[in-house]
């Protein structure tokens, strides 16, 4: 297992096509990170339990079985963090990849910084959390066991469910938090499919957070899906 | 009655037989007639001094006057009648019958001359008569079928109409038996009539071996609908036989009959199939015009990608070279909007889009809107306008997205750089309803594009890049899909304005905290 450093990290691609294997490979290894690949389900498997990657980038459509199906198989045994790809229009396979454990996805087409953000984010959360209990996000400081927020060293008066909205956020930064995840976080099983309590929170927060509440830079909507906090 | 029916073929048609039509009066009530007259004038001639030769007129007046009243037989009894009379009463010697004499003889014969001569034409007329009558008579039950025919919606109703009209025209029930694409006469039309099973094989077997007929008995009178000559039947009306002594079928209305409902069945098969026809062809156009389009659509940004890719190989210049990878981003972008907007045209044809509703924001819909079309947005500032007490939409969040980045789009390629698109939110006045509204400063939107802007492949002339015509057809079905719609006209300044509207809804409260 590879001591877990963002600039060299051991990434398995699972995806069948070809050109995107070559081109993620490029990308990935000009970022520094070694790359295996697979061509198929079966392949992948094979070569995620030769050796488990510090990420596995999966592809939902392969030709010999689902790539959901591949998912639930490493899930099964291991919490490696997975990036699954799909493809536009469907937002249905990316809920399920996410409630099957995925840590996150990408929809082709994407861009290299976008994938290269999601990956730091993701070996990031591989690494025990660094000291400080204080994150910031722009102008805005979270102070996670003061349980307090400042913006330029201003005290934001915050309710206390519009803190744990950002601190269960800012616990999950640079990853798509599905709506139900975030429901059931905060209101417990009655919450969920009651999106309106996390609308109108999710409103509130960005009054208060951003700097233009309508067109938000950190508490991002993740179309069809749910919500992304994006601290860098 | 015999199980099999005797099936006549068309020769065996019958020339219309006039109907002993109600105003024929009682051939008694004639006699009784001509008798009064004769005795009136006998009576009156009495007591009037005049000679017998010009009562002799009066009489012969009498018998011609009859003759336009009644039949042949009462007026030869008139003209007799009147001959006696005349001769007993007033020829001298008077009460005694004379001998005739040459002059008198003469008038004799001229009365049953006469009497037979009117008779005969008033017979005539008569017949004729009736004949116009008839023939107007069926004249009006067949425009009356044809026109309750011609307002029926589909065939099922083309039938009950042409089964009500039959029950008018013809006495007892009625049923109309179609045959299907085997050749089987499928279950009656709405008739309370019904043939014996073995009738309708009979029909069938008939059909088959293309016996062309017209007409069969089976203890009810059956008509073959005759369609277009030398094509096989399509079907059979059944009326029912009228008792014996009752008044007989009029056979030339029930052919008539069955043709017009025939043709009028066989036209709207004709029409039918025109109209597939037409859709078939329409479906054609589209597709052409939609490999046209997609062909040109997607050639245009993937010759820029291969034109900068070479471009970048050859050159070093830094500059340049950012210039060419812009170019390709460009490309790209325009590729990506296209493959979407095409999959989403595809799934609303598909009656595929299956709208997810629940509660959104609308500043999250036009955020992530905005955040897709970063690019052609560049060039227009973007006012947003939305009320801070702005409800929550009740909609597919993913679709509303479309939505509006189709309309933003719309806006951007239509309108001159520079110029400003505003978005406002709100609540429509009556409180009923939530909007988003798409208002530009363009040259706006002109009367002829208004009837077609939401169709398929409608392209506006001023559109500046190409793009396919399929964004506003797309926000009209995924508006429609949420039960929700739109509309565009100009505003006040000129530019174009769309508006989408959804239902209002209240969401619960919130939990307290």
């Amino acid at each position: 297992m590879n001591s877990g450093t963002v600039s060299s990290a051991d990434i398995l691609i699972i995806d069948d096509e070809a050109q995107i294997r070559r081109l993620l490979g490029l990308t990935l290894g000009d970022a520094g990170h070694r790359v295996r690949e697979a061509s198929t389900g079966e392949e992948g498997l094979a070569r995620f339990w030769e050796k488990e990657p510090d990420v596995l980038i999966l592809d939902l459509g392969l030709p010999d079985m689902s790539g959901l199906d591949v998912l639930k198989k490493i899930r099964d045994r291991s919490d490696a963090p997975v990036l699954v790809l799909s493809v536009f229009g469907q937002e249905g396979s990316k809920i399920s990849a996410l409630d099957c454990g995925a840590d996150d996805y990408l929809t082709k087409p994407f861009g290299e910084g976008e994938l290269l953000a999601r990956l730091r984010a993701l070996l990031r959360r591989k690494k025990p959390a660094a000291g400080g209990n204080t994150v910031r996000i722009g102008a805005v400081a979270v102070d996670l066991e003061g349980r307090s927020v400042t913006r330029d060293g201003k005290l934001v008066k915050l309710t206390s469910t519009e803190f744990d909205l950002l601190a269960l956020l800012v616990a999950n930064a640079g990853k798509a938090m599905l709506h139900r995840q975030i429901l059931r976080e905060l209101w417990g099983a009655k919450g969920e499919g009651q999106t309106h309590y996390l609308r109108t929170y999710m409103m509130r927060l960005r009054r208060k957070i951003e700097l233009e509440p309508d067109s938000p830079k950190h508490l991002l909507t993740e179309s069809g899906v749910g919500y992304r906090l994006v601290i860098d | 009655m015999s199980p099999s029916p005797e099936i006549e073929s068309p020769s065996a048609e019958e020339p219309p037989r006039p109907l002993p039509g109600p105003e024929r009066s009682n051939p008694f009530t004639e006699y009784g007639l001509v008798l009064g007259v004769v005795a009136f004038i006998t009576v009156a001639g009495w007591f009037v001094p005049a000679s017998h030769y010009p009562l002799g007129f009066v009489y012969l007046l009498a018998v011609v006057g009859l003759s336009i009243r009644v039949g042949k037989g009462p007026v030869f009894f008139a003209a007799v009648a009147s001959a006696l009379a005349w001769n007993f009463v007033f020829m001298p010697p008077r009460l005694a019958f004379s001998a005739l004499q040459i002059d008198t003889a003469i008038m004799l014969a001229t009365y049953f001359l006469v009497a037979l001569i009117a008779g005969q034409l008033t017979a005539r007329l008569r017949a004729q008569e009736r004949f116009e009558r008839l023939r107007e008579q069926r004249a009006r039950t067949l425009l009356q079928l044809s026109r309750a025919l011609d307002s029926a919606g589909g065939e099922d109703d083309a039938a009950h109409a042409a089964l009500l009209q039959a029950s008018r025209a013809f006495p007892g029930d009625a049923a109309l038996y179609l045959f299907d694409d085997d050749g089987r006469l499928g279950a009656a039309r709405n008739g309370r009539l019904a043939l014996e099973p073995a009738a309708c094989r009979a029909l069938e077997e008939a059909r088959a071996s293309s016996f062309a007929a017209t007409a069969a008995i089976h203890g009810t009178a059956l008509l073959v609908i005759e369609p277009i000559p030398g094509e096989p039947p399509i079907g059979v009306l059944a009326i029912q036989r009228p008792e014996r002594g009752r008044q007989p079928v009029d056979r030339a209305l029930l052919h008539s009959f069955a043709a017009e409902i025939a043709a009028a069945l066989n036209r709207r098969r004709a029409r039918a199939a025109k109209e597939r026809e037409k859709l078939l062809l329409e479906s054609d156009r589209l597709h052409r015009t939609l490999l046209d389009s997609v062909s040109h659509e997607l050639k245009t940004p993937l010759s820029v990608l291969r034109t900068a890719v070479e471009k970048l190989q050859r050159t070093d210049d830094a500059r340049r070279r950012g210039d060419l990878v812009s170019e390709i981003h460009t490309a790209t972008q325009r590729l990506h909007r296209l493959v979407g907007n095409l999959l989403n045209q595809t799934r609303l044809e598909a009656g595929a889009i299956k709208p997810q509703l629940d509660w959104c924001d609308v500043r999250d819909v036009i955020s992530v809107a905005r955040r897709e079309l970063a690019e052609p947005l560049a060039p227009h500032p973007l006012a947003l306008k939305i009320p801070e007490e702005m409800p929550l939409l009740f909609a597919d969040a993913g679709l509303m997205e479309h939505v509006v980045g189709n309309l933003l789009l719309n806006a951007a390629v239509h309108t001159p750089a520079g110029t400003p698109i505003e978005l406002t939110a709100g609540k429509t006045g009556d409180g009923r309803r939530v909007y988003l509204r798409v208002s530009d400063r363009g040259p706006g939107i002109s009367p002829e594009v208004q009837q077609s802007l939401f169709g398929k492949f409608q392209r506006g002339r001023a559109a500046v890049s190409g793009g396919l015509g399929l964004g506003l057809s797309i926000v009209h079905g995924f508006m429609l899909a949420q039960g929700g719609s739109v509309e565009a006209g100009n505003g006040d300044d000129g530019g174009a304005v769309f508006t989408v509207y959804l239902p209002h809804a209240s969401p619960g409260s919130l939990p307290p905290e």
